[in-house]
């Protein structure tokens, strides 16, 4: 059914309208907030401020750093899992059961499964007794409130986004190839590396994105998992909103914070277009 | 035929797989089993059962009120994101309204950009416009982030469905607008329950864009635990979070019933 021009505006009038008013102007406030002072005079002495001394681009530097970390780990685990469930498991029951127990996590909030890796992690917890009852040390290990323990908490969040975007991906491959390709003489290891891998880049490179630019702005997992000791540019933002109440560097923090995102991954697309292999997954 | 390597590679990944499976599982499992403990601290494997750390939280009533603030926001929001999905998605797909792949990029937004800059641009917002750390800028903020999820959906299914039923029905003589609550609306049914099912939870789940305009009156249960867990972790916060996630059991099981995990989980084209 085509819907003629005037009452299509009609339609789209109201939603965007909504989305103009609480989305693109109040991002449009803190744009223009971040080249201001306090007293409302234009400037740049907020981006000034972030690049004065060592402090926020080492703030930013362990938050990209993290990331990036979780982001690899997240794809080491996720897709041999969605490899699996497209490309193995046969019964639609089992196929269920993994994505049920893909999907459980997601539908948890960031704190509470947060909260999970806190109870494991801690100097009684699971992961240290199973450690020293193994007798791999003597000693509970600090593994709680460190780098290692927020890349965890990540990890864990990000790995059903990273499976879910791999296995669409996976699925929308053509059978007959991989078979073609085993017909010919190929052993398995070789067909997925020539054939089965290579296709599903675009989900690998969708899911990377999606799981970078989320491990980017997390702030609950970071503020749990590090105790306060270490700081992630979320947690930054949110101080200067929350306890400081200076919107204006705030907002510099959050428009930096963007860019610098932005910028990595214009970078990534751009290192994966120049491999053979990759323009196409660039491309769709 | 495998051979012997391929035969290895096959329970390798078999068994790196159902680790991983598990890494994914065993958080939350712990989390339900330590809400039983009969100790007055955290501790695993729990001691004895009990139910009282659930009769706690049920018995303070901030708990529930921020339950019933998390629900209420969620359906609300939901239900907004439907009113504004549908028609947007119409136009999209239906018309050659010039700027539809623009409108579509703007709706698809929230999804990429960090929602912690949603959330303080809100705040900033809502601030200079006198509604700030209200019931409506929890809501208005909440709409923003779960409309992308059932806008996907919806145009994910009018694009597949099959559109000579909606040009029987016009030439058959019903409006356009009988139209769409007699053929095209049942047909997407399937994929607006997955979408609406998805919004509820993000919306329930959120905690970045809600802490900037939550106050100690008006906090969702999400923000709530966030609090309490930076202060002091017992079984009684063990009890809530467990709460929460027989709620994402629930979730899924109605998400597999009625629409099937594995379409929702990897739409094949």
């Amino acid at each position: 059914m085509r819907i003629r021009n005037g009452w299509a505006a009609l339609l789209v009038g109201v939603p965007l309208a909504f989305m103009a008013a609480f989305f693109l102007v109040p991002f449009f406030v803190v744009v223009m907030a971040s080249f201001q002072t306090k007293d409302g005079a234009w400037s740049l002495a907020n981006y000034a401020r972030i690049l004065g001394d060592s402090y926020y681009p080492s703030i930013l530097y362990v938050t990209f750093k993290l990331s990036l970390i979780a982001t690899l780990v997240s794809f080491v685990i996720g897709y041999p899992i969605a490899y699996y469930i497209v490309n193995v498991v046969r019964s639609r029951m089992a196929r269920r059961i993994c994505y049920i127990l893909v999907i459980m996590p997601l539908f948890t909030s960031n704190i509470v499964r947060s909260f999970g890796w806190m109870i494991l992690l801690g100097r009684q917890g699971l992961v240290n007794t199973t450690l020293m009852t193994l007798g791999l040390t003597d000693r509970p290990m600090p593994i709680l409130f460190t780098e290692l323990s927020i890349i965890i908490g990540l990890t864990y969040i990000l790995v059903p986004f990273m499976v879910l975007t791999v296995a669409g991906v996976l699925q929308t491959i053509d059978k007959s190839l991989v078979e073609a390709a085993l017909d010919l003489g190929a052993n398995r290891f070789v067909t997925f590396a020539k054939v089965t891998f290579p296709l599903s880049l675009p989900g690998v490179v969708a899911g990377s994105l999606i799981v970078f630019t989320l491990a980017v702005s997390a702030y609950v997992v970071p503020s749990i998992m590090s105790g306060g000791r270490t700081v992630v540019m979320a947690m930054s933002i949110f101080e200067q909103y929350g306890s400081l109440f200076d919107f204006n560097f705030g907002a510099a923090l959050a428009v930096g914070l963007l860019v610098v995102t932005l910028v990595l991954i214009a970078l990534y697309l751009f290192f994966i277009e120049r491999q053979p292999a990759g323009r196409q997954a660039v491309r769709s | 035929m495998m051979t012997f390597p391929e035969r290895i590679g096959r329970f390798l990944l078999l068994a790196f797989v159902w680790a991983g499976l598990a890494f994914l599982t065993i958080p939350l499992a712990i989390i339900v089993a330590v809400s039983f403990t009969e100790t007055e601290y955290l501790t695993f494997p729990p001691q004895g059962f009990t139910l009282r750390w659930y009769e706690q939280f049920l018995a303070d009533t901030s708990y529930l009120d921020s339950i019933g603030l998390s629900a209420s926001i969620a359906v609300a929001s939901t239900v907004i994101a439907i009113l504004i999905g549908i028609p947007a998605a119409l136009a999209i797909t239906r018309s050659q309204l010039p700027g539809m792949k623009l409108v579509n990029t703007i709706f698809l937004a929230p999804l990429i950009l960090p929602t912690i800059v949603i959330g303080a641009a809100l705040l900033q917002y809502a601030s200079m416009l006198g509604f700030a750390r209200s019931y409506t800028a929890l809501l208005v903020g909440h709409v923003v982030i779960v409309v992308p999820y059932i806008l996907r959906t919806v145009l994910a299914s009018l694009a597949r469905f099959d559109q000579t039923l909606e040009e029987a029905s016009l030439d058959l003589g019903a409006s356009p607008v009988s139209t769409f609550f007699l053929v095209t609306l049942p047909i997407i049914k399937p994929g607006l329950v997955a979408g609406a099912l998805f919004a509820l939870i993000i919306s329930w789940i959120n905690v970045e864009l809600s802490i900037f305009n939550a106050t100690a009156a008006l906090m969702p249960i999400p923000v709530k635990i966030f609090n309490y867990v930076q202060y002091a972790i017992d079984p009684m916060v063990a009890a809530i979070s467990a709460g929460t996630i027989y709620v994402a059991i629930v979730a899924v099981v109605l998400l597999d019933v009625f629409v099937g995990i594995d379409r929702v989980a990897a739409p094949s084209k």
